[in-house]
């Protein structure tokens, strides 16, 4: 009976420790190979490292220089009497920025040296990336891209701003009723004009962006153009009529009345 | 911004016994230009007198005068850069110790007046000597709201037309004023209007006004009150910001002197006109908030709304909310808050308020003169809140 039961369970066992054994390996396999990607990771992350730590101290390193450069300028310019200067030279320019032109100097100086930074940062990067490492190099450009679309997209912002003031401002001046219906149309077109440049400026989207943007763009101008012309067409009537009996009255500087003459010079 | 004291000593003109004087007018028809030749002859004698008029002149039409031709300039409403540039060289040329400059329509100047202004300049006491006009209530408009109080408030000189179109200068002032003009011109923006008044004031420069009387003003050729106006102010502002440090100090205002009144009557149906004005302002006000906010105190802008809410009727700004707007636009011009030609296209429908409170004033029988005066001296009681937002503007401003 011993014997039968030791036939009937030595199989049995005989079957089981190789189960045990397959289970050891497995885990061993996946700690191989966990271990091996952690390696490369970790490898890929030492290759790089350098490139980073080298972006970083450029940036900084130029960072601090323009700094300096721009507060030095800055002293330099306030020494001499620049903004008194360019004043005197440029006169009643039309042309006035926000910002005295010592600020304008010393701050391109420190943007300047900024963007010379991140320059050879990235270069530096690019080098030890491209020694040390097989990631697709597709990044790099993608990255250069990407900040020239952000530059589009702040200029463009600035340049929507601009104009959508002047034109508010031009409107009230001229008593159009809807000179805010106006100066957010021109706002968004320039919006959206810059939103699509940058978009396209990524390689993102191809022919949808243009295609959106056109239908987007001939939109908006078909929307002021119907709103002016038949969804407004009482209230336009109605201001450009008042603004016709102004003529000559509020927009000169001389305007006439029954009692006596308004000079305003 | 520095307050050191940049203030000179004033000092007399060097009086001479025999001057001579140099006559700048501008283009005008041959039978008025006999007119004010004959008016100038009448004054002084003619051998003392220098008259510079431009092309077209026949010196064979006036053989007891010295005429000389005047560099050719284009017709303005107003003094111009190149005007004060040509009188200097001019009066170099012909050895002129003063000089006349008169503005277009002169022939309108009353003899006395141009008598007056002559005798003034060829006296050689003075500097610069100023007209006094007298107009119509609702005439020089952007003087009486804008150049006259900010001249008197800020450079305490009592120069009811800062920009006045007829000068007397002296050879010394007409030196300097050329000196600044000229880089006008070499920017190639001969028409840009000076401020005589603000450089004999910062130059220690003797000034006095003569009354010379009704006058007949141009105006400008420019149909365009919205572009007239921003040129305007924005060259007095951006002078103002140049002698911000002569200005910040305090200094007393000469007393006014006494003039003949002009009897007012109210005319109320005036201010039926003011429809037009109190729309562009009520337009501007839903419309420009967003830019209005930029430039004002929350003050103002408060009292703005209530104005907003006003009817006609009683429809009036108060002196010293105009006077802190100014003052607000002018800091914001000086800090360049927002786009200097936005920032001035956004004055014109406050300055349409003012006008339209301005007849409001006046239709209900109040002289136009008394208003201006309260005008001038809100912007003279208000003189410690610019100085004191010019030098710390990020001061807490309620």
């Amino acid at each position: 009976m011993q014997i039968i039961l030791a036939t009937i369970l030595q199989p049995t066992s005989q079957a089981m420790q190789p189960l045990y054994a397959d289970n050891a390996t497995i885990w061993r396999h996946m700690s191989e190979a966990l271990n091996q990607s952690f390696y490369r990771v970790l490898s890929l992350l030492i290759a790089i490292l350098p490139g980073i730590l080298a972006f970083f101290v450029a940036l900084v390193i130029f960072t601090l220089i323009g700094m300096a450069v721009a507060g030095i300028l800055r002293r330099f310019l306030k020494a001499i009497k620049f903004d008194d200067r360019i004043a005197r030279i440029r006169g009643n320019s039309d042309w006035t920025p926000i910002s005295s032109p010592t600020a304008l100097v010393a701050r391109s100086s420190f943007w300047a040296s900024v963007l010379l930074g991140l320059i050879i940062g990235v270069s530096a990067f690019d080098t030890s990336y491209a020694t040390a490492a097989s990631l697709p190099m597709s990044l790099l450009p993608y990255l250069a891209h990407a900040i020239g679309a952000i530059l589009l997209m702040i200029v463009g912002t600035i340049i929507a701003r601009f104009l959508a003031r002047s034109v508010l401002i031009g409107a009230v001046n001229a008593q159009l009723q809807y000179a805010r219906f106006l100066s957010l149309g021109v706002k968004w077109l320039v919006l959206v004009l810059t939103a699509a440049m940058a978009l396209d400026h990524l390689q993102i989207g191809g022919s949808v962006v243009d295609l959106a943007f056109g239908i987007i763009f001939g939109g908006i101008v078909l929307t002021l153009s119907l709103a002016v012309g038949l969804g407004s067409r009482e209230l336009v009537s109605r201001s450009l009529g008042s603004h016709v009996e102004r003529t000559g009255e509020q927009h000169s500087t001389e305007s006439s009345s029954t009692s006596e003459t308004i000079r305003h010079f | 911004m520095s307050t050191a004291n940049t203030t000179p000593e004033i000092s007399p003109a060097p009086v001479q016994s025999e001057t001579c004087l140099l006559v700048l007018l501008t283009p005008m028809p041959q039978e008025q230009l006999d007119i004010v030749v004959g008016s100038l002859a009448a004054t002084m004698p003619t051998e003392n007198l220098v008259i510079a008029a431009p092309d077209g002149v026949s010196e064979a039409l006036h053989p007891n005068h010295r005429l000389v031709p005047s560099p050719p300039a284009k017709a303005s409403w107003t003094l111009t850069a190149a005007d004060f540039v040509h009188a200097y060289e001019l009066a170099q040329e012909h050895k002129a110790d003063g000089v006349l400059m008169l503005g277009p329509n002169s022939v309108s100047l009353g003899a006395d007046g141009l008598r007056d202004l002559a005798r003034t300049v060829q006296s050689g006491a003075i500097d610069l000597v100023i007209p006094h006009y007298e107009l119509p209530p609702h005439a020089g408009l952007v003087n009486s709201a804008l150049l006259y109080p900010l001249t008197r408030a800020l450079f305490a000189a009592r120069a009811r037309f800062p920009l006045a179109i007829d000068l007397g200068l002296s050879l010394r002032l007409a030196e300097r004023l050329a000196g600044g003009a000229s880089r006008f011109v070499s920017l190639n923006q001969a028409e840009a209007p000076l401020w005589p008044v603000n450089e004999a004031v910062v130059a220690g420069f003797t000034m006095k006004e003569i009354s010379v009387g009704p006058r007949s003003l141009p105006q400008p050729t420019a149909p365009d009150l919205h572009t007239i106006l921003p040129m305007v102010s924005g060259s007095f502002f951006a002078d103002i910001e140049a002698k911000a440090a002569f200005w910040q100090r305090a200094r007393k205002t000469p007393p006014a002197q006494s003039r003949i009144k002009t009897e007012h009557t109210a005319s109320p149906e005036a201010a039926a006109n003011i429809a037009p004005m109190l729309q562009a302002f009520q337009l501007a006000y839903t419309n420009l908030q967003s830019i209005w906010s930029l430039v004002l105190s929350p003050n103002s802008l408060l009292d703005l709304k209530r104005l907003y809410d006003s009817d006609a009727t009683s429809f009036h700004l108060p002196e010293s909310l105009w006077a802190r707007i100014i003052y607000d636009f002018l800091l914001a011009y000086r800090l360049r808050t927002i786009n200097r030609g936005h920032l001035l296209g956004a004055l014109v429908p406050l300055y349409l308020a003012w006008v339209a409170s301005h007849i409001n004033w006046t239709s209900a029988g109040v002289d136009p003169e008394q208003h201006i005066e309260a005008i001038a001296m809100a912007f003279e009681q208000e003189k410690p809140y610019i100085v004191s937002r010019w030098r710390w503007p990020d001061r807490f401003n309620p």
